[in-house]
């Protein structure tokens, strides 16, 4: 208790010293603290906005098939789409995955539509389990009306539009589609467009490309599928990071089980998400490193400029009988009592805004973030994230003053006495 | 003999320095003997060798030949946690500056010590140092800090911090130097007092003629060596 008032005092008296130390602890718990937060609700922010149609999300399709077009597209023959049998067992076996959140099988295909004035317009489309649309599809999508329900054969107008509002379907309309079957035939067919998203109310700066959803059920229904084939199995990652682990083991289980099949990730056919989930992670980590470096050095240089300037001090204590050790040791406590008081300012500061994030949402429209981050984003706290980081500062606060402290420690009386 | 014995004792004492390519000899074959309760000057002009004899006997400084012996013990082959050790239980130490903690008040400064003196409880700290400050007549002024006394006082609590702890030897480097003449006479009144009520041996530096006189003995130095008496 004696030598922590003795380091208090000390620290008040070198009042601009002690407040460099402080502010600079603080910036750098506040900043480190805010950005290891987001880092983990960005990655995961993104696995689930884009429906993980995109980001966070893997195929498990017909190994020939080349995936190498944007988002995914491609073009699979008859004899490459997976049997009732390998969907079930591919879905079961992604099921036993503790990073996986779920599955779906669609069907993707192109078509023809006949527009206004019959004019043919080719158009991608997506059969899907419409009832887990809003589940996999998220808030990513600015939309109005709603997607199909279960068991609706009608066509849902395209989440993504272009630029060209003349491929907009008109909603109520109805239009002869030519749709594949399982035998690769294309059929006629009246679709209605029932409903989903209405182009015309999307915001203008959206970009995207644009598929037409069907529901799984009715489409195979439609178009006289015997069974009930799909071109694809889709899994879901909780952690958009977590892909590297766990694509491996997909492929080995394959490989033993299902050599007719493939795993793509989806960094593979939309490397630029990956590109911006990798970017902002190596961006945050590059700049805490940074942040640390600099709390670190400037804390070891002020340090250093306190036992210069308290030579007598220290000479004195030494003559009175104070060994190196308790000299060390006061000028670590002096040190460590700042960093930690700058540290835990700097927690409280970024707890606080992180929870009025949270409970307010970060509301942007600004494109790029909205790829990243949507609209509505909420961060949250990382139990495991706050142990870690509030770890590395104590670390930094005890660290980074005990070298000059030592060196402190060892300097001898005679020359310490001698410069006063 | 007792008093010898439990003295001090300096055989063949040299200190020599380098300053570039010069090597100057601050102390030369240093013969010495302080006995036990003693109260001595080291007198001589600036440059003759007193601070070094000094910083000899409490550690400070390590000989380049020679011996120092405190109650029979070779204080100078003693290991560092010895000599650390031995600074604290054996010595106290009076500077010319006074070298007190500016953001400790009288109570804590003179308390500092006794932060290494687990043996004691806090009340007989407590006790001690309140002794101590009374002693050397700042009982009003337990509370303030260095900057509110003035000289004399506070070179007083600095010869309260060096006798909180019964320490055996006092070494006082020039402690009226900083001091006008009434206040200088004051303060070593004051050292002689507790010299003659506690058989503490005080050696201090001083080259002033009035402060030499208030010793029981002097030992003169010129160009680091004992003069003849």
């Amino acid at each position: 208790m004696e030598r922590l008032s003795l380091c208090i005092r000390n620290l008040g008296r070198h009042a601009w010293r002690t407040r460099i130390i402080v502010l600079i602890a603080l910036l750098g718990a506040f900043l480190t603290f805010v950005f290891e937060n987001l880092i983990d609700d960005i990655s995961r922010k993104q696995s689930d906005m884009f429906g993980r149609a995109f980001s966070g999300h893997f195929l498990v399709l017909d190994k020939e098939i080349e995936t190498r077009n944007t988002f995914g597209f491609y073009y699979a023959r008859p004899e490459q789409m997976m049997d009732p049998g390998q969907v079930t067992r591919v879905r079961r076996f992604l099921g036993s995955l503790p990073e996986v959140s779920g599955s779906q099988e669609r069907i993707i295909f192109s078509g023809l539509y006949y527009g206004e004035k019959d004019a043919e317009r080719g158009f991608r489309g997506v059969a899907m389990d419409m009832g887990a649309y809003a589940q996999n599809f998220t808030d990513m999508y600015v939309a109005r009306g709603r997607p199909l329900g279960v068991g609706e054969q009608g066509a849902c107008a395209p989440s993504w539009y272009e630029f060209e509002q003349k491929k907009n379907l008109a909603i109520g309309q109805r239009y002869v589609f030519l749709l594949p079957n399982r035998n690769g035939e294309f059929v006629d067919r009246e679709v209605l467009a029932k409903g989903g998203i209405d182009y015309h109310s999307m915001p203008k700066d959206a970009i995207g490309i644009s598929s037409i959803f069907f529901d799984l059920d009715g489409f195979r229904a439609m178009v006289g599928y015997e069974r009930p084939d799909a071109t694809e199995v889709v899994g879901f990652l909780k952690d958009a990071r977590t892909s590297g682990r766990v694509l491996p083991r997909v492929q080995q289980w394959l490989a033993a089980n299902e050599p007719g099949l493939k795993v793509v990730s989806w960094r593979e056919y939309a490397p630029i998400f990956a590109e911006i989930v990798l970017g902002f992670d190596v961006a945050l980590k590059t700049l805490e490193g940074i942040l640390l470096a600099i709390c670190v050095l400037l804390v070891v240089k002020l340090t250093t400029f306190s036992i210069i300037e308290r030579y007598s001090e220290i000479g004195t204590l030494r003559a009175m009988g104070f060994s190196r050790g308790d000299i060390a040791f006061q000028f670590t406590l002096e040190g460590f009592l700042a960093i930690a008081a700058g540290s835990a300012i700097g927690f409280l500061l970024a707890a606080g805004l992180i929870g009025a994030l949270h409970a307010t949402g970060v509301h942007n429209h600004a494109i790029f973030f909205s790829y990243m981050i949507g609209d509505g984003f909420r961060p949250s706290f990382h139990s495991a994230k706050v142990v870690r980081v509030a770890g590395v500062f104590l670390a930094v606060a005890l660290l980074a003053p005990l070298l000059p402290a030592i060196q402190g420690g060892r300097l001898s009386i005679l020359r310490t006495l001698e410069k006063r | 003999m007792a008093a010898v014995k439990n003295g001090i004792t300096l055989r063949a004492l040299c200190k020599e320095y380098r300053l570039g390519k010069t090597t100057v000899a601050a102390l030369c074959n240093v013969d010495l003997e302080i006995r036990s309760g003693s109260f001595v000057c080291v007198a001589g002009p600036s440059g003759s060798g007193k601070t070094t004899l000094l910083n000899l006997i409490g550690l400070i400084d390590t000989p380049t030949s020679g011996t120092v012996h405190v109650a029979g013990e070779d204080i100078q082959g003693l290991p560092e946690k010895l000599r650390t050790r031995y600074r604290s239980r054996t010595l106290g130490f009076i500077f010319q500056s006074f070298n007190l903690l500016p953001v400790l008040d009288v109570f804590e400064n003179v308390h500092l010590p006794l932060i290494l003196h687990r043996e004691l409880s806090a009340e007989e700290k407590k006790d001690r140092v309140m002794e101590m400050i009374g002693a050397v007549g700042l009982a009003d002024h337990v509370r303030h800090k260095p900057f509110e006394l003035s000289g004399g006082q506070r070179q007083r609590v600095a010869i309260a911090r060096a006798l909180v702890t019964h320490p055996r030897i006092v070494l006082a480097d020039e402690p009226t130097a900083n001091l006008d003449s009434r206040t200088g006479a004051e303060v070593l009144d004051l050292m002689v007092r507790i010299n003659a009520e506690r058989g503490t041996t005080f050696i201090f530096s001083s080259h002033d003629p009035k402060v030499m006189e208030r010793a029981a003995r002097v030992v003169r130095l010129h160009d680091g060596q004992v003069e003849a008496a």
